[in-house]
């Protein structure tokens, strides 16, 4: 097992490079993978009962071909992405699958791909739209279902203890990469927003274990500072919809900009929200994957049955963590970004722009179609706002 | 119009469909003038029955941004307010529905009134935003976005959208409706703090009855027509949807009128008196209708298409018996959740897991031996066009059905291309007639 | 097209060219600079700083700096027009709204996505329609009854306007529909950024009368052009290389980061 042999970033890469070889070897010893889409799978469930998450991501390089034939080309260029290789067979080494009402567009690929692909485990959880108590008991409730179902596909008990054991296994992992964002405090960061997103993408392609390995590793090897990025005058933030390929943050850091933070999925929304450990562990994980993570494909209201509409309240309480990531790593610009297509967020950009503008954080507002040739016009874009700021 | 007039129509409309059409066109007024007199308005989506009965109950008058956006649309109002939402950064691949309401939003913020060249008199200022994640998510997405125009709260109307095999699973059932339930158990104690008023709710379970058996009647019409020839052609259930989907006006007003159109299809059914002269080819439409081309309908009845069925999410939901449910709030829930679930038993038999807007195309088409379809999606709503082609896709393969798509948008009119159609049409003539014979070879029933 | 501004530390411009890019010049950067310093009677060595800007920004390996157009064209207008809150500047390839506060690039609008509201439109209807792109503004003033474009792709437009020719439609109509059609589409953008006065139209287009005139129909005010509307980029590229040049000596700092040839772009020596 040569590629075990490398160590953190060089690690990274490889995995990077090659997402699934990792899962195949794991099947190969017997293990079964369960792949996911999107961050609402509540992941410690599979894990307690030893099966190996696996996130379904898109492929910005691969034209998409057969996705064509099953969903139409004006919606989410990722998801159609994401099927399009599940056609092709390139998530055929998955023993199952597990989805979630993610965005609407999600939801029917969720069926459209098992209507075509036919997985030998599929779960859908119908993640409600709003975080209110009564929706908090209709996810724990289906749960509970899941749970039944994982345990007759694996023929193991999916115990409370194990259960307890995996959150504080991904808690674990979720400090870890904190503390690699920490590492993103200083200026210069010691480590580049590509970089961390290629760790995140590593992340979310091996076992939850094996990540938090990588993790310590990674960290001590950035906390030495040798190849950090240099010193630039923009520390951005960027915010929207998924971005699982280094493309986009590559060609702002070729700017005169460091990425120092993210909201975005295959980042700081998939990480920082921990789960916290509940006597009925179900209830920690309901709020966590219902409340906790913030994609705006959740309806929040400020107020729960305001019956008063204040607008300035109702964007501090929907973006105010945005402020406070700004504040803790010196975010002195935003790079709004957002799949073409994409309404859940779509909807959001101006109502952020006016959150940013009222708190007086300079921002942008960029649309791409998920493909490296589409970036760049974007380009000029980016350089053209960082000459504005700067 | 007028030439039309003349001209011996192709489509045999129904008498009874007009009065039930005008129903809703009195609607925008009715709530302009409610609200002169300061009667509370919401501005609602269509939201399956499950907050309008509430709100009818609380005494609050409705209207319906979507079906205004419609409006707007054939109004020609409509770019304004689509530049004014592009101006102000909303993305402009969003749904034309509504961009076309933010547009509306901002100017009627500018003005501090309702504009004066709105349609039909505009929609009033809201006191409530009433969301609803049914179906489309972008929806309760834009009432939110609207917080940047209007001081109104919003609230949001929760329905699960359960998988097909995992709605079956023990006890899915009863924790979905008692979801439903809690969740609509809030939403009144919120109006009530709202309005300062407490729910009257024998009232409430008056209404709820009323829709309920509206949708029932209405549910039966539409199973007459899958009598030979069909009675009763898609322009007719586009004309009077609105009255049980929103629903519009007094209640007890439309069950009288969806009562006579129920004898008048009867009447056809029994006299084989179908929509178009000659019934050549049966077919059905998904989604909504090229509102401003309606006319191609009447070109393709000349050519014997008789739409038989269209429009899954405009119809009620298959009969179940609520009689004994005495909580009103878990009526709507059930009736509501029926809707949305009533095809997934035969969606999990057929291993199709798209139970809702695809599944119930396959069952429609057997059901009312459709020989084809024609399938419209829409450039700016992917909730009617993200199925669409799985639907092209099993028609097709599992029944040997043939279908056309013509592209069109909710509010950008000119996308719909009408002579394209009409030449695919023909092409499409040959392949009905082609799989006719192989329905037949593969002992299909029709 | 390729533009290239020498321009003194008294801001007077010694060096003017404006060229039609293409394929080949896209790599010869170069030999454009080699003219223009001609022209200036220079030598390359007595340039402190050069800058590059617009699409092409990456082909220059002799730049000092690479800046966007958004940003030199803001600065170019303000040197023209120190009032300036929006300038539009619309070229071949590309419309642009900026917006302008105290002298400086706020905000930004543009579009490159689309050839509608740029003037390929405008290119590729005139060849349609046979006649030379210079001819359209003084053709369109003409018009008593503008015809309405509906079409907003360029490809239907060509289509619709030929439709149009067929029924009869006087020339000077139809052509005066084709600028409000751009004219509208560019305003519908830059009312993103709320228009206030002065207004100031540049690029390309900007040299066409009837354009201007719609624009200003379009926004409903007043429209300010500069006499040479293609230059101002250069002219901003220019002006803000001498204000670093300026900046760097002060503080006793040279400009040049590495040693620089007027030499082709190649694969290697790209900017990036």
């Amino acid at each position: 097992m040569t590629e075990k042999e490398r160590k953190g970033l060089d690690r990274v890469r490889e995995i990077y490079q090659d997402r699934a070889h990792r899962a195949k070897e794991l099947k190969a010893e017997g293990k079964q993978v369960m792949g996911y889409l999107c961050l609402y799978p509540v992941l410690e469930m599979l894990t307690a009962v030893d099966l190996a998450p696996y996130r379904i991501l898109g492929d910005m390089e691969e034209p998409i071909t057969k996705a064509d034939a099953c969903l139409p080309t004006v919606v989410c260029p990722f998801i159609r992405s994401a099927l399009d290789l599940g056609l092709k067979g390139k998530y055929d080494f998955l023993d199952g699958v597990v989805m979630a009402h993610i965005c609407d567009v999600g939801e029917k690929t969720s069926h459209i791909w098992r209507t075509y692909l036919n997985p030998s485990y599929f779960y859908f959880i119908d993640t409600p739209h709003t975080v209110h108590k009564a929706a908090q008991q209709q996810l724990k409730e289906q749960l509970k279902d899941f749970k039944k179902t994982l345990e007759s596909f694996t023929g193991r008990e999916l115990s409370l203890d194990k259960l307890k054991q995996a959150i504080k296994t991904y808690n674990r992992q979720r400090a870890l990469v904190r503390e690699l964002y920490d590492l993103r405090k200083p200026d210069p960061p010691l480590i580049s927003g590509a970089e961390t997103l290629q760790v995140m993408v590593a992340l979310m392609s091996i076992p939850v274990d094996e990540g938090i390995d990588l993790l310590r590793q990674v960290i001590s090897e950035v906390k030495e500072g040798k190849n950090g990025p240099p010193k630039k005058p923009a520390r951005l933030l960027v915010w929207g919809s998924i971005i699982d390929n280094t493309a986009l943050i590559r060609m702002i850091e070729e700017l005169e900009a460091n990425v120092v933070i993210d909201d975005t999925c295959v980042g700081s929304r998939a990480y920082f929200p921990n789960v916290e450990l509940t006597d009925d562990p179900l209830d920690g994980l309901v709020y966590r994957y219902l409340v906790g993570l913030k994609c705006p494909r959740t309806f929040r209201e400020s107020v729960f049955g305001e019956t008063k509409k204040d607008y300035i309240k109702d964007l501090e309480s929907r973006f105010g963590y945005i402020k406070d990531y700004a504040k803790e790593w010196n975010v002195n610009g935003v790079i709004l970004q957002s799949v073409r297509y994409c309404d859940i967020h779509g909807y959001e950009v101006p109502g952020l722009r006016d959150y940013l503008d009222h708190i007086g954080l300079p921002n942008i507002y960029l649309e791409h179609d998920y493909s490296e040739a589409a970036l760049a016009p974007l380009r000029t874009r980016a350089q053209a706002f960082l000459e504005v700021i700067g | 119009m007028m030439s039309n007039e003349k001209k011996k129509r192709a489509i045999n409309r129904l008498k009874t469909m007009y009065p039930l059409r005008n129903l809703i066109d009195e609607m925008y007024q009715r709530g302009v003038e409610a609200s002169k007199i300061g009667k509370p308005t919401a501005w609602s989506m269509v939201n399956w029955w499950e907050a309008d009965p509430i709100l009818k109950a609380m005494d609050i008058e409705i209207v319906y941004p979507e079906n205004y956006g419609a409006v707007c649309a054939a109004f020609g109002a409509a770019p304004a307010y689509l530049d004014r939402s592009d101006s102000d950064g909303f993305p402009t691949h969003m749904c034309g529905y509504a961009r076309n309401c933010i547009g509306y939003a901002a100017r009627m913020k500018d003005l501090g009134e309702i504009p004066p060249e709105a349609p039909m008199g505009g929609m009033a200022k809201p006191i409530l935003l009433l969301a609803s994640g049914s179906l489309c998510d972008a929806r309760y997405k834009w009432f939110q976005a609207l917080g940047r125009y209007l001081d109104a709260p919003v609230w949001t109307v929760e329905i699960p959208h359960p998988g097909v095999e995992e709605s079956f699973r023990e006890g899915a059932y009863e924790s979905a409706i008692n979801f439903m339930v809690k969740e609509l158990g809030e939403f009144v104690t919120f109006l009530e703090r709202l309005l300062a008023k407490k729910m009257d709710w024998d009232k409430l379970a008056e209404i709820t009855d009323d829709i309920i058996k509206i949708n029932r009647l209405w549910y039966e019409i539409n199973e007459l027509r899958k009598a030979r020839p069909c009675p009763m052609h898609s322009r007719d259930f586009w004309s009077c949807m609105n009255a049980s989907l929103y629903p519009a006006g007094d209640p007890k007003e439309s069950l009288k009128l969806y009562q006579d159109m129920y004898q008048e299809v009867k009447d056809r059914v029994e006299n084989k008196i179908g929509a178009v002269a000659e019934e050549k080819y049966r077919l059905a439409f998904a989604e909504l209708p090229p509102w401003h081309d309606l006319k191609i309908f009447d070109e393709l009845a000349e050519r014997g298409w008789n739409f038989v069925i269209e429009s899954w999410a405009y119809h009620p939901p298959k009969p179940i018996d609520t009689s004994q449910v005495s909580n009103p709030l878990e009526r709507i829930a059930k009736e509501t959740y029926q809707w949305f679930t009533g095809s997934f038993k035969g969606a999990l038999k057929a291993k199709e897991y798209m139970g809702y807007f695809a599944y119930p195309y396959l069952e429609y088409a057997r059901d009312y031996q459709c020989d084809g379809a024609l399938l419209h999606p829409l450039l700016t709503c992917r909730t009617a066009t993200n199925h669409l082609m799985l639907v092209q896709d099993r028609l097709l393969n599992k029944l040997k059905i043939p279908s056309l798509v013509a592209e069109g948008d909710i509010v950008d009119l000119k996308l719909f291309d009408h002579a394209d159609t009409m030449r695919k049409a023909e092409t499409l003539e040959e392949m009905m007639d082609h799989y006719r014979g192989v329905r037949r070879e593969e002992g299909l029933e029709w | 097209m390729t533009k290239v501004v020498i321009m003194g530390r008294d801001e007077k411009i010694c060096a003017r060219i404006v060229g039609p890019t293409g394929a080949e010049h896209r790599r010869l950067a170069n030999k454009v600079m080699e003219e223009a310093l001609e022209q200036a009677n220079l030598s390359f060595n007595e340039i402190s700083c050069v800058i590059a800007t617009g699409y092409g920004r990456i082909n220059v390996p002799f730049a000092d700096r690479q800046i966007t157009e958004l940003t030199c064209h803001a600065r170019g207008v303000v040197s023209l027009f120190p009032k300036v809150r929006i300038a539009i500047d619309i070229g071949g390839q590309d419309a642009k709204g900026l917006k302008i506060s105290n002298g400086k690039l706020i905000d930004f609008v543009m579009n490159d996505r689309c050839a509608a509201g740029t003037g390929r439109f405008l290119e590729v209807i005139a060849a349609a329609l046979g006649l030379k792109l210079e001819e359209l503004g003084e053709i369109s003033l003409k018009s008593t009854n503008r015809v309405k474009i509906s079409s907003t792709c360029t490809v239907f437009a060509q289509q619709e306007v030929i439709q149009r020719i067929s029924e009869g439609i006087p020339l000077e109509d139809i052509v005066a529909g084709l600028h409000d059609a751009i004219a509208s589409r560019v305003a519908k953008m830059v009312k993103r950024l709320k228009i206030e006065p002065d207004v100031v139209f540049t690029g390309g287009v900007a040299k066409n009368a009837g354009v201007v005139h719609a624009l200003k129909e379009n926004i409903g005010g007043e429209i300010l052009v500069p006499d040479e509307p293609l230059l101002t980029g250069a002219i901003g590229a220019a002006i803000l290389g001498k204000e670093l040049t300026l900046k760097a000596v002060a503080k006793g700092e040279t400009i040049q980061r590495k040693e620089r040839r007027l030499e082709e772009a190649t694969f290697f020596n790209r900017g990036n």
